[in-house]
């Protein structure tokens, strides 16, 4: 008996099928019950003897029933994980991922690299004038550095700023030295445009003025900026040039790591200087000294990330804007 | 500027090699662009006569030419315009490799002729830029020598020469400064012991007469008779060539000789195209007309300086000129000659004007007519004005040698050359500014090679003049860069400066919102300022009122008045692709310039390429912007409102704390079709957005009470009004009021909507009881029904 009611309880193919062999034997007239309805008929020395039989049959099935039902529950969870599977294969459903311009991410990891040594960011409008970009920087009119600047006057006689330049000019009239400031921002050349030439690019510009600035204190930050962006060791060159609202007035360059060719090249990036004494002039100073240096950040973002035609940066080619994901 | 280093060797004697001097000029602020090495003649090439030219029999246009160069002599077909007996030049015999051409010249037969070889133009040889005829040689080329012989190979630095060094337009000038870093003796041509200067007070024949001194402050002229012009003689045409110039003839490569040697530029005249040996330099007329040498007719503006010469002889009476107005330009001072006035073949007596004009003007001149010459280019610098005498007899001595001319004895010289004043200097300021240790006595020694004139003054105070040719030295700061300049910027230590200066905080390039749009899978791009007008009217932007002058092109010609046309055109670019997120921030240019962002949605904001993903509306551009708001603790409110661009129910007003700064919208259908798009939506807002730092508010409590409550409108009742009608009359408990569902269709009939409210009332200090949040609700379904909206059960 015992035999084949395990036979039956490990053969319940699920829970259901489970409860009805336990009706069938333990339930009211189930087997196991209806034997011990024979048990009255028996004599008191046979009764114990096959009561016991009949409380230990029924205590094994109880167990076997238990056994069966934790086995059977087990099997419906792992049914159950089985029908949850996922094929982690696929692909995920997600918002795309975004991405700063490339200009964006060199211009903010230049501003963070100058906010660190203590610069003072600010902007400045686009639509300049005369006075502005010109004038008051010691551009005197009909000056053949003006050839330089190729600029693009507007009907009203206002220009697009040719350099980030004017915001000296404003900067220091609304404040008093001493100030570290760097002046992101777009900039406007009217030349020809081509693979490494736009209409339109951006510059950083850095001013510092107080009551004895140096060449050394300009060299220093501008060796600071090529550490913090190309790492310890990294080595600027100074070579005399002309801009009109400098003097002295410098090139300066930085011996780099070509990250294309591994070549360790100087990387020319742009002008610096100390403060011209009109441009101090323009903006009612004296007694104080300034330095000022200046420099696109298209050619060091073509340079540093393999960028072969300047126009790729303005088009909108989300197939390349999405390039630009996570380069900072 | 080009400088061939032969000619500075001339100047400087033994010099180091090309590598240093190169980095020596860089190292002076006269960076050195590239190094060009110029070809000699290649080697084989014969000077050679034509001593015959005749046709072709078979050919037009070709020629058969015999040549005899010493012993040799050959028939070679030649289809040169200026093949002619009597020219020496150059013949490339059979086997001669020219490596301008990459190619050795074999004999061969053309047309039925044959030809010993080629004669060569100037290019075919490599020596310079010019076709359109046979190199021209002249009596010193011997036939029958190796042209290599003469006409050797030749370093050339080209120089970029910044506007300030008007000096350094001159040969003279580069090697100045290398003289004075080098530690070198200089030989200047213009200082030459045997050159004549001329006397003024001998008479030869020519008047001047200055009418605008402010403009022509010194003007010479020199008689030179008896010149042959002719073909340079290969010296100088390879000096010439070297310059990058195409050498013309002896009276002309000359004076660019000079030019480009002493930085000098000048012109020559054909004595008898003066009437009357008369010059004159003065303002032009109204209206008058001058023919240049570049055959361009131009129309003067009284602005512009001429050079005249009387109409009439009667009218070159000197002391009358000025009064004449019959006399005509015959060139453009400073900047160009006219045609006709200048040396020709048969000229014989030169008339040389060596002058000094005003910078400002003659730039004004140049850039009116739009030319570039030589000559403006140094003139608008500004010329050393006292070299005019000296280059004119340097260009007289010049034309004595390599023309046979004479030189007069007598020399016109109008106007006098005024000292630029001398500059106050502390030889204790180069410290200063620059913390380079220069002792005074140095700086002193530099100042003096330079050519400045030092007088000590008093103690750390120098009265310290520059020399004529500087004239871009006129205050200290000048001084303690060329004593920098030649001490050396290399040796410029780096330091940092202690100053008090603590920089405010801030975001001016709204960093914290492209992080936001970054993060929530915008794409940031950048367009240009400029745009063309019938792109803004197709996105219906508002006009441009910013225009430019000389636009690159009609779509730059004027600057954007919105951002939303400029991601429009990306987004029509990006065709191909379905979903699209992108953002820009930028300046647009309406009454003021004002800085912006503009979003553009199209397509999906979650994506899988298996899966639906969740199609972009209005709602999920709505959105984007309620995140901003969400994480810059400001209220966004949306009102309908309609605008251009947009479609006329899907438009709204973005209101930011309160402060209307933008749009949201669907793009209008139309505007969408004129940019070959589907549905798209853009936002455009005006920066900065307010950003609120979170203050925490301490956790609630009390639990909340939630009652909903559907409510039928008609369309055209907005949720906003809706919520603002039920909120008022809710009592002081209500904390939130949300629809959860809307509903349009048959079960609430055409022109209505149901809207499922969701109220949440919580009491600060206690639980509310039922009784109490039904009181509210009551209120709610009164003020509903009042208002004659049905109450949906």
């Amino acid at each position: 008996m015992l035999e084949e009611a395990l036979a039956e309880i490990r053969s319940a193919p699920d829970a259901r099928a489970l409860q009805q062999v336990r009706v069938a034997w333990l339930g009211r007239k189930g087997r196991v019950t209806e034997r011990l309805k024979t048990l009255g008929g028996l004599a008191p020395e046979e009764r114990r003897a096959a009561g016991a039989e009949i409380n230990a049959l029924k205590q094994a099935l109880e167990q076997a029933f238990d056994e069966r039902e934790h086995e059977l529950e087990a099997a419906a969870v792992q049914a159950q994980l089985e029908r949850e599977r996922v094929d982690v294969t696929l692909p995920g459903l997600r918002p795309a991922a975004g991405a700063h311009h490339l200009l964006s991410q060199v211009m903010h990891k230049l501003t963070d690299v100058f906010r660190t040594l203590g610069y003072e960011v600010v902007v400045g409008p686009e639509l300049e004038d005369d006075h502005h970009n010109f004038e008051a920087l010691n551009f005197p009119p009909e000056h053949p550095a003006r050839d330089t600047q190729d600029t693009f006057w507007t009907s009203d006689g206002r220009l697009l700023r040719t350099h980030t330049s004017p915001m000296q000019v404003r900067y220091m009239r609304d404040h008093r030295p001493p100030f570290k400031v760097v002046v992101p921002g777009k900039v406007f050349r009217n030349e020809a445009v081509d693979t490494t030439h736009e209409a339109q690019f951006h510059q950083l510009e850095a001013l510092v003025v107080g009551e004895r600035i140096t060449m050394a204190d300009m060299r220093g930050a501008i060796e600071a900026m090529a550490v913090a962006l190309f790492g310890p060791g990294t080595r600027t060159r100074l070579q005399p040039t002309f801009f009109p609202f400098v003097e002295p007035g410098a090139e300066f360059a930085i011996w780099w790591t070509h990250p294309k060719t591994g070549k360790e090249e100087w990387l020319e990036l742009g002008g610096c200087g100390m403060v011209h004494p009109n441009v101090f002039r323009a903006v009612g100073y004296e007694g104080v000294t300034g330095f000022a240096f200046g420099f696109g950040l298209e050619r060091m973002a073509m340079v540093t990330y393999g960028v072969a035609d300047i126009r790729d940066l303005y088009r909108g080619d989300v197939r390349v804007l999405r390039q630009f994901r996570g380069v900072a | 500027m080009r400088v061939p280093v032969g000619a500075l060797a001339e100047m400087l004697g033994e010099l180091p090699s090309v590598d240093e001097i190169v980095a020596t000029l860089d190292g002076l602020g006269l960076p050195v662009d590239a190094v060009l090495e110029l070809p000699g003649a290649p080697r084989g090439v014969l000077v050679a006569d034509l001593i015959d030219v005749r046709p072709h029999p078979d050919a037009d246009g070709l020629t058969v030419v015999r040549v005899r160069a010493g012993e040799r002599e050959a028939e070679v077909v030649c289809g040169a315009p200026n093949a002619r007996v009597g020219l020496r030049s150059a013949w490339v015999p059979p086997g001669t490799t020219l490596p301008a051409l990459g190619q050795t010249i074999e004999a061969r037969e053309v047309r039925g002729v044959r030809s010993e070889g080629m004669l060569a133009s100037p290019r075919e040889l490599g020596l310079f830029d010019h076709q359109g005829g046979l190199l021209v040689l002249g009596d010193d080329a011997r036939a029958g020598s190796e042209l290599a012989d003469a006409w050797g190979p030749e370093t050339v630095l080209e120089l970029e020469i910044t506007p300030n060094r008007a000096d350094a337009t001159g040969l003279l000038g580069v090697a100045r400064d290398l003289a004075a870093k080098l530690l070198l003796s200089l030989r200047d041509p213009s200082r030459s012991e045997t050159l004549d200067l001329g006397d003024p007070d001998v008479f030869d024949g020519l008047h001047v007469e200055v009418a605008d001194p402010e403009r022509c402050p010194r003007f010479t002229l020199r008689r030179i008779e008896g010149v042959r012009v002719g073909p340079s003689p290969v010296w100088l045409q390879r000096r010439v060539a070297a310059f990058g110039l195409r050498p013309r003839n002896n009276v002309v490569d000359v004076t660019n000789l000079v030019t480009f040697e002493l930085g000098q530029p000048s012109h020559a005249y054909d004595v008898r195209a003066l009437t009357g040996g008369v010059l004159q330099v003065r303002r032009a007329r109204a209206e008058e007309r001058l023919r240049t040498l570049g055959d361009d007719e131009l129309a003067l503006d009284p602005d512009d300086l001429v050079i005249a010469t009387p109409e009439r002889a009667a009218d070159a009476a000197p002391g009358r000129l000025a009064a004449a107005a019959g006399s005509r330009a015959v060139g453009l001072a400073g900047v160009i000659g006219g045609a006709g006035d200048s040396v020709r073949d048969d000229t014989s007596d030169v008339a040389l004007e060596v002058a000094h004009f005003d910078p400002v003007g003659v730039r004004r001149t140049a850039r009116r007519h739009k030319l570039h010459t030589d000559a403006h280019y140094r003139f608008e610098r500004g010329v050393d004005p006292a070299l005019p005498e000296r280059a004119s007899a340097r260009i007289a001595a010049l034309l004595a040698e390599v023309a046979g001319g004479t030189p007069h004895t007598g020399v016109t010289v109008v106007g006098t050359v005024r000292a630029a004043p001398a500059i106050d200097f502390r030889p204790s300021r180069v410290a200063w500014l620059t913390t380079l240790e220069v002792s005074a006595d140095t700086q002193r020694a530099m100042l003096e090679r330079l050519g400045c004139h030092v007088t000590i003054v008093g103690d750390d105070a120098w009265s310290v003049a520059p020399p004529s040719w500087r004239v871009d030295l006129g205050i200290e700061e000048d001084l303690i860069e060329e004593v920098a300049r030649l001490h050396g910027f290399e040796h410029i230590a780096a330091t940092v400066p202690n100053l008090a200066f603590v920089p405010p905080a801030g975001d001016p390039t709204h960093r914290a919102l492209r992080d936001a749009l970054v993060e929530n899978g915008f794409l940031e791009t950048i367009s240009y300022a400029f745009t063309g007008a019938a792109e803004l009217a197709a996105a219906r932007a508002p006009a441009a009122s910013v225009v430019l002058t000389e636009p690159q092109g009609v779509e730059r010609a004027v600057l954007r008045t919105a951002l939303y046309p400029g991601l429009l055109a990306a987004a029509r670019l990006n065709h191909a692709e379905r979903d699209l997120a992108l953002f820009e921030v930028g300046r647009v240019f309406g009454a003021e310039e004002r800085e912006r962002v503009a979003l553009l949605l199209r397509g999906r904001r979650l994506v899988a390429p298996w899966r639906a993903g969740l199609e972009v509306d209005f709602f999920v551009a709505k959105g984007v912007l309620e995140q901003l708001a969400e994480r810059f603790g400001a209220a966004l409110e949306l009102r309908p409102a309609a605008a251009d661009h947009l479609h006329p129910h899907a438009a709204a007003e973005v209101l930011w704390d309160g402060r209307a700064v933008g749009q949201l919208g669907r793009v209008h259908p139309e505007v969408a079709a004129a940019f070959e798009l589907g549905e798209t939506f853009v936002a455009e807002l005006e920066l900065p957005l307010a950003v609120h730092a979170p203050a925490l508010t301490p956790l609630p409590r009390q639990p909340f009470a939630e009652r909903d409550l559907a409510v039928i409108v008609p369309q055209g009742v907005t949720f906003a009004e809706l919520r603002g009608a039920l909120a008022a009359v809710a009592g002081p408990w209500l904390i939130s009021l949300e629809p959860f569902d809307v509903y349009e269709g048959e079960q609430v009939g055409e022109g209505r909507r149901s809207l499922a409210l969701r109220f949440r009332f919580r009491h600060a200090e206690r639980s509310l009881a039922d009784a109490e949040v039904e009181a509210c609700m009551k209120e709610v379904m009164q003020a509903a029904r009042a208002a004659g909206y049905t109450l949906r059960t």
